[in-house]
């Protein structure tokens, strides 16, 4: 009964992201990529399919990346800015479904121009006569359960802060948490038990959306699909973040007054 | 006749831009009746549209409580009997009159062709079936406001919350919206809407509640207010004197006089005293007192 609530707000998210060009955006910039990798297609650069493959794994990545924050970032405080909040909270809803159904919708319009790129980006490489390999289905699933990771992210953060301070700050986590978990890796035996414990700590609260990225295994020739387990651990990580994340939204949301 | 509304000790506060906690209610307490409608005055900041938040649970109240239908403000249960519209009805701009209906509608728990036929219906009431592909940033304000008041019947509610109802609409507007409400009265439905629009109120309303500063300063129903602000007139020649009748009276010229009732049976017993002392009635008027002028003096009174 509730999933009718969800899909009915999240159908609402995507009609306006359709017609409100958001999508052509990135189909553009699809296009775009279409078209520069069909210049060096006729010039001839064959023997790159490894530089094209992580070329368009990265604009994949970095493209879906942005679409997932700025959407998932503006969900709520658009709402209450344009004041369109109001009939729907009078419905017989929960705030909680409010929020699951937002959240769907960032999801689905996330995954959709995910796809779009995909496809988009597929079809340019095809101009290298590039082929790819099972893990690409492996890379595919990943990347949308991290794009769904960043979509909770960008929810949580705008339920605390303006939407450009929640954008900034996605952003700096989705691309900054890597390097800091590295920067934690590298010192991590040249400092004492104590520091290692706010390692551990800082490294738990970070959002590691670079786990889901396979792309260097989708660009680089030869790699084998990971196993069924690391899928269902990334899963697990989702439901457990992701649903944390949800839960810190909820309850800044719940009894807020609007 | 049970209660629709009943609010008791409602208190609603908000903190400012500079963090400090504003009473926006303090102590309110009032009841409205299954059936009745309802108008609910006061002037800008007042408290209406906090009161109306109250209600729909969109604003926690500091203490106090508020009920409808019996079941705590602001809960699911409570939402599910109420059709309510904002002071400032804003739709998704992209989304058509018909989306809109049906996105609404879908959370209300219609489904399917009864909801698609209550939506096209709906629409055509408020005098949108013109518009039913456009999108709503390509409407009129006037036009939005009855998107807004066609959302609010979805599901025939038993409750209808309207915030300013009247904003943004024509006069031929106005007025459908007076026989589309009166008919929803007749239907069941109880109305509790706040309004600027004094002449609206006057032409719909059961009983009146007036609000000033967050505090319930006047409570009467629209008849008996009517009879109050209502006076009469009496022109004559002769010298016979209503002193002690009338409560105002004056020398038009040499001898003709006039006096003021408000009283309808203080003026039937200075008729009779005008002609059983010989002088000549000239003239009787009613006059309808307005309801503006009530309600700035009550205003006044309570500042």
């Amino acid at each position: 009964m509730k999933f009718r609530v969800w899909w009915a707000l999240a159908r609402g998210v995507i009609l306006e992201s359709i017609r409100r060009k958001d999508l052509w955006v990135v189909a553009i910039l699809g296009f775009l990529i279409l078209l520069s990798a069909g210049a060096l297609g006729v010039f001839g650069i064959d023997g790159l399919q490894v530089f094209a493959k992580d070329l368009a794994v990265s604009v994949l990545g970095l493209f879906s990346t942005i679409v997932a924050i700025l959407t998932s970032t503006r969900l709520v405080p658009d709402e209450v800015r344009n004041r369109t909040l109001y009939p729907l909270l009078a419905r017989p809803i929960s705030r909680l479904d409010f929020l699951l159904g937002k959240l769907l919708g960032a999801v689905l319009v996330t995954w959709i121009s995910f796809f779009m790129l995909l496809a988009l980006t597929s079809l340019a490489l095809m101009f290298f006569r590039v082929t790819f390999e099972p893990i690409m289905v492996q890379y595919v699933l990943a990347k949308m359960m991290g794009l769904t990771l960043l979509c909770t992210v960008g929810l949580a953060l705008s339920s605390f802060m303006t939407p450009p301070a929640a954008a900034t700050m996605g952003f700096v986590l989705a691309f900054g948490t890597g390097m800091i978990t590295r920067a934690f890796t590298m010192a991590y035996e040249t400092v004492d038990p104590g520091t290692q414990m706010v390692f551990k700590f800082v490294n738990g609260l970070l959002p590691q959306v670079g786990l889901f990225d396979f792309g260097s295994r989708v660009a680089n020739l030869g790699w084998s699909p990971v196993p069924g387990w690391v899928m269902l651990a990334l899963l697990g990580y989702l439901v457990v973040y992701g649903g944390g994340m949800l839960a810190l939204s909820w309850m800044k949301f719940r009894k807020q007054a609007v | 006749m049970s209660s629709a509304i009943r609010v008791q000790n409602l208190q609603v506060a908000y903190r400012n831009k500079q963090g400090k906690n504003v009473e926006a209610v303090r102590d309110l307490s009032f009841e409205v009746s299954s059936g009745e409608i309802v108008g609910f005055l006061g002037p800008n900041g007042a408290g209406k549209s906090s009161t109306l938040k109250a209600l729909m649970g969109f604003v926690e109240p500091v203490s106090g409580t508020a009920e409808v239908f019996g079941l705590p403000a602001g809960t699911v249960e409570s939402r599910r009997r109420i059709g309510y519209l904002p002071e400032v009805a804003l739709y998704y701009p992209y989304l058509t009159p018909v989306e809109t209906l049906t996105l609404y509608g879908e959370l209300q728990g219609l489904r399917g062709a009864s909801l698609k036929k209550e939506t096209h219906e709906l629409l055509e009431l408020v005098g949108l079936g013109h518009a039913l592909k456009k999108q709503n940033r390509q409407l009129s304000k006037g036009m939005l406001q009855r998107v807004g008041i066609a959302q609010s019947l979805l599901g025939s509610p038993d409750l209808l919350v309207l915030d300013e109802v009247t904003s943004g609409l024509d006069p031929i507007g106005r007025q459908e919206l007076r026989t589309l409400l009166k008919d929803r009265q007749k239907q069941g439905a109880t109305l509790f809407f706040s309004s600027h629009e004094l002449s609206e109120v006057d032409m719909l309303c059961d009983r009146i509640l007036l609000i000033h500063e967050g505090v319930l300063i006047d409570e009467r129903p629209m008849g008996s207010l009517k009879d109050e602000l209502r006076h009469f007139s009496l022109t004559y020649r002769g010298s016979t004197n209503l002193l002690n009748l009338a409560s105002e009276w004056e020398a038009v010229s040499e001898c003709i006089n006039r006096a003021r009732f408000h009283d309808k049976n203080a003026l039937l017993k200075a008729v009779a005293r005008v002609q059983g002392e010989g002088s000549e009635i000239l003239d009787i008027t009613a006059q309808e007192g307005s309801l503006e002028e009530f309600f700035v003096d009550s205003i006044r009174r309570a500042a």
